[in-house]
């Protein structure tokens, strides 16, 4: 029984050794040895992907009196929120080499949030839900401001108040549902409310703690603060910031839709509501914007809208479609954070400040372009399978959710608009004003905008096995 | 044969070809780069031509030609399956004559960023074959969608072309692709749709055409899936409201560029009427047919009317395009086997045509530096040559006999007359006979407006060059070919 705990939580215990680490030589060695920090994350990150793989799949298996579990579903999302964690530590390169004497703190903090992510994802209780959120959050806030400048401390801010609001809510509603069936437990209350009729409380407690959850995912109506945050925000950190607490909040909403808040109707609807309403605001918001990290960050809000309806209309399929839609999204976004990350670190990141940059190097502005026409939705691209497949998912749950999709579809066309606006600029003339001159990509920059443009081609032209993968996962939540 | 003639070797060659173009090691001398480029793109008319004549229904070989496909996405049932039928083959002909000649045209046009040019021009005539072959919806979209990209760099990509005109292309390049973005988005609904009602009424997960049938569904739902394949055809091909962006993109575009968008990309938005809304969903296209053949006549007169009153001369092809294509869409419509020849027929024709018109009009402007209908006057003192073959293709659009147009126009009628449709599709083969004469009307003051009149300029003008004669001599070989025996074509649409 021991080895089986030990065994299933070595990867967050070597994680968290690591974290103790970096603190501990954070205190001790000198700001010169900073290169050593993010090597640290990388051997720890590492070492607990290898640890990853060693778990058994096959059963399912409930840990310290039910609150954790862990199964071949928060198997996947592990090993996706650490191979983020990975590329990102690879892109904290320009960050800490601006902050030496903070390098070892950056990169601690940076595991911990994927700790508190990692744990999110095995959480099966509220109470563990929300303690392992607060520590992703925390993480979150520290992270945001530790970029030098006034902006990154006022995004930071912003994430915070925007965020306490929201567990605020979840608290609520996590108390109304504790009220309704006296557990906290995701299996015991989903055995209550099979086994008996659920009232408006429990709709309303389901709710509360899915748009309490979901503010993370800057989705309406806790969606505003995504524009000022990822303006202020590092590029590595918006790496981390549009994958790591993406995966972890959907890794968790799906599971929880599909047990404890199941039986509620109400929840579809206001879910297909506000996840129309973000599309709608994300994409118009965008339209003239010029700030690249703004009109990205709309697309990361308008992303989370298109899986957040899918995953709401909750069938064993469409959670197959959100899984294969999150695994395509993630790694395409790393690719576009990493492009900007090349570009350096500034708040002022105008569209046109990359203009020629093709004619500069071939090969990193085709791969920046890969990311954003898979973003897009562009065929041969991982974008378009998974934008099909996706929608698939919605067709299949009745004809009553078309419109919907329509919706989607025609903002869609809007998302093309300002796609084309952040990519078109490479292509043109050069610049004289421009400093693209000077841009010197480093080698780990460069590995993980490739290494994503890859996977995104491999994924567009081959999706067989992933989508399989996805599946059996699916199948066998 | 089923070694040497492949359809995955039609379809993606060029593809492959473009990323040896774009690629480090390709050297960037312009020369080089275009021979290569015609090069390849003769090989690939010989191929095709080659497998068109293979193509006949008593080879033994035609099923290992004709056929090609593996499973992709198992789950969806989604299949990389291609398959060549009649119109395919005549499409994929034209295509591939079009490009060649596009490229050859280019020689004057293009002066900057060749490599970069001549790669999309490929992934462009990859997106378009595959359109024109695939056996399944959702590969259809995929290489619906990736036609976009390769167009949008070909009508707003930096050529050389002067301040002015440089924003213009950039601007009309981006009202294409949102047009055909928000058309496409409307049929991808489509497809899903019937992707999945075929599976709820048949049990069968598939997305092969000949695998759906579309009877068992219920008819509402296959009127909204018909609707919604429509506006995403009818954008590109184009229906009269969607029709916009078509004279600001040819207009704005390089020459070769024109030919191709109108030569080949607006027969993609015919051959999916055909293949999805005619060939899949018989019901509720017979439901619809009436709606299109009004639409169709809008796009015949209405526009032939606007074409009349343009200045430009580029504006004034790009339009007759548009009014062409009502006539394709009026064949299309009215459900009977000889219009439905005579519109596959004029999709060869207009081809022709118009690539030859752009020909034209893009010599003339090389030259004069203006488009103005008001301000050229005399071209035909200093380009004999050039005035020769416009008097011939000019005749060849407003449809005289021994000229291709005139057999498709003339059987289109034919089979409206004949339809079963109801009395109003017959009239409607008589209200289109103004074509015949408003074509005319506007052609001949495009011909006589530009080439008679005095001279106006002292600069000594140079008549055509041997690249452009081939072209256009080229192109008035086919228009007499197919007008002189138009069974050589008819034959082969007949099976």
């Amino acid at each position: 029984m021991i080895n089986d705990i030990f065994n299933i939580l070595l990867p967050q215990v070597s994680l968290g050794f690591f974290i103790i680490l970096q603190f501990v030589l954070g205190m001790v060695l000198s700001p010169r040895l900073y290169k050593l920090a993010r090597i640290i994350s990388i051997v720890g990150i590492s070492i607990s992907i290898v640890f990853l793989s060693t778990v058994q799949v096959e059963p399912q298996y409930f840990g310290f009196r039910n609150s954790i579990m862990s199964d071949s579903y928060t198997l996947l999302f592990d090993f996706l929120i650490l191979l983020c964690g990975f590329f990102v530590a690879l892109l904290t390169k320009n960050l800490i080499k601006s902050q030496k004497s903070n390098a070892h703190t950056i990169n601690g903090i940076l595991l911990s949030a994927i700790f508190g992510a990692m744990s999110v994802i095995s959480a099966n209780d509220f109470l563990t839900l929300f303690v392992s959120m607060e520590v992703l959050g925390f993480s979150s806030y520290f992270l945001i401001a530790c970029a030098k400048g006034y902006h990154s401390k006022e995004a930071s801010f912003k994430y915070l108040i925007t965020s306490a609001v929201s567990t605020g809510v979840f608290l609520f509603g996590v108390s109304y549902l504790y009220g309704v069936t006296g557990s906290l437990n995701f299996t015991e209350i989903y055995s209550y409310i099979t086994e008996q009729d659920t009232s408006i409380l429990y709709s309303t407690a389901s709710i509360m703690i899915v748009l309490g959850l979901v503010s993370k995912l800057a989705v309406f109506p806790f969606a505003n603060w995504i524009a000022d945050v990822y303006k202020g925000c590092e590029t590595s950190i918006l790496a981390f910031l549009s994958t790591i607490p993406k995966l972890a909040t959907f890794g968790i909403l799906c599971r929880l839709l599909v047990f404890p808040l199941s039986n509620s109707f109400e929840l579809t609807f206001v879910i297909a509501l506000s996840s129309i309403l973000t599309a709608f605001w994300a994409n118009t918001y965008a339209i003239r914007e010029k700030n690249v990290k703004v009109i990205l960050a709309c697309s990361a809000a308008a992303n989370s809208s298109y899986i957040f309806l899918t995953a709401g209309l909750v069938s064993v399929y469409n959670l197959s479609t959100v899984i294969f839609y999150l695994i395509c999204y993630t790694i395409m976004n790393i690719g576009a954070f990493a492009f900007l990350n090349v570009y350096g670190d500034s708040n002022k990141m105008n569209v046109s400040d990359f203009a020629g940059y093709f004619h500069k190097n071939h090969g990193l502005a085709g791969a920046y372009a890969i990311s954003i026409l898979a973003l897009a939705g562009i065929p041969i691209t991982s974008g378009f399978i998974a934008k099909i497949y996706l929608f698939t998912a919605i067709v299949n749950s009745g004809f009553i959710f078309v419109p919907f999709l329509l919706a989607l579809l025609l903002l869609m066309v809007v998302a093309l608009f300002y796609y084309l606006k952040i990519l078109l600029p490479l292509f043109d003339e050069k610049d004289k004003n421009t400093n693209i001159e000077k841009l010197k990509p480093s080698f780990s920059q460069k590995f993980v905008l490739i290494t994503s443009a890859i996977i995104t081609i491999i994924l567009g032209c081959y999706p067989e096995i992933i989508i399989e993968l996805c599946r059996f996962i699916a199948y066998n939540i | 044969m089923d070694t040497i003639l492949s359809i995955p070797f039609l379809v993606f060659m060029p593809m492959v070809v473009s990323l040896i173009i774009i690629s480090p090691f390709m050297i960037s001398n312009e020369i080089i780069v275009r021979r290569f480029a015609k090069g390849i793109f003769s090989f690939h008319f010989l191929y095709t031509l080659v497998m068109l004549a293979f193509f006949n229904t008593d080879n033994p070989y035609l099923s290992q030609i004709s056929f090609w496909g593996m499973d992709w996405i198992q789950s969806l049932g989604i299949k990389f399956a291609f398959k060549i039928d009649a119109i395919s083959i005549i499409l994929t002909v034209l295509t591939s004559f079009i490009f060649l000649i596009a490229s050859i045209s280019s020689k004057f046009v293009i002066r900057k960023n060749h490599k970069f040019y001549y790669s999309m021009l490929f992934i462009l005539e990859s997106a378009i074959l595959g359109i024109f072959t695939a056996n399944d919806m959702f590969l259809f979209f995929l290489f619906w969608e990736l036609e976009m990209i390769p167009a949008y760099f070909l009508i707003g990509g930096d050529y050389g072309q002067r301040g002015e005109e440089r924003t213009k292309a950039k601007n009309s390049a981006m009202k294409f692709i949102l047009f055909t973005f928000l058309g496409s988005m409307f049929m991808l609904l489509g497809i899903l749709l019937l992707h999945h009602y075929n599976f709820v009424a048949n049990g069968i997960l598939t997305a092969t055409f000949s695998d759906i049938t579309s009877t068992s569904i219920p008819l509402k739902i296959q009127l909204f899936i018909s609707v919604c394949l429509l506006i995403g055809f009818g954008v590109k091909l184009p229906i009269v409201p969607l029709h916009t962006w078509l004279p600001d993109a040819h207009t704005n575009a390089v020459t070769p560029v024109s030919m191709i968008l109108s030569g080949v990309l607006l027969k993609t938005g015919a051959y999916g009427i055909f293949r999805f809304n005619y060939k899949t969903l018989p019901d509720a296209f017979a439901k619809i047919a009436l709606v299109l053949v009004i639409l169709a006549l809008i796009n015949i007169i209405y526009i032939a009317f606007v074409t009349y009153a343009q200045k430009d001369i580029k504006r004034i092809v790009a339009y007759s395009s548009i009014s062409n294509m009502g006539l394709i869409l009026l064949g299309i419509a009215a459900c009977e086997s000889i219009a439905l020849k005579a519109s596959i027929f004029h999709m060869v024709a207009h081809g022709l045509v118009t690539c030859g018109l752009f020909m034209i009009v893009g010599i003339v402007y090389l030259r004069y530096k203006t488009r103005d209908i008001d301000v050229l006057s005399g071209v035909a003192t200093f380009m004999p040559r050039l005035f020769g073959f416009a008097v011939l293709i000019v005749l060849a659009s407003i449809g005289v006999p021994l000229f291709a147009p005139f057999v498709s126009e003339i059987l289109t009628i034919v089979g409206v007359m004949n339809s079963e449709l109801s009395i109003i599709v017959r009239l409607a083969a008589v209200l289109s006979l103004p074509l015949l004469i408003l074509s005319s009307c506007y052609m001949l003051k495009f011909l006589h407006k530009s080439f008679y009149g005095e001279v106006t300029t002292d600069e000594k003008i140079n008549d055509i060059t041997v690249h452009e004669f081939v072209v256009l001599a080229s192109i008035l070989a086919g228009l007499f070919i197919f007008g002189l025996f138009p069974n050589v074509l008819l034959g082969i649409i007949g099976g």
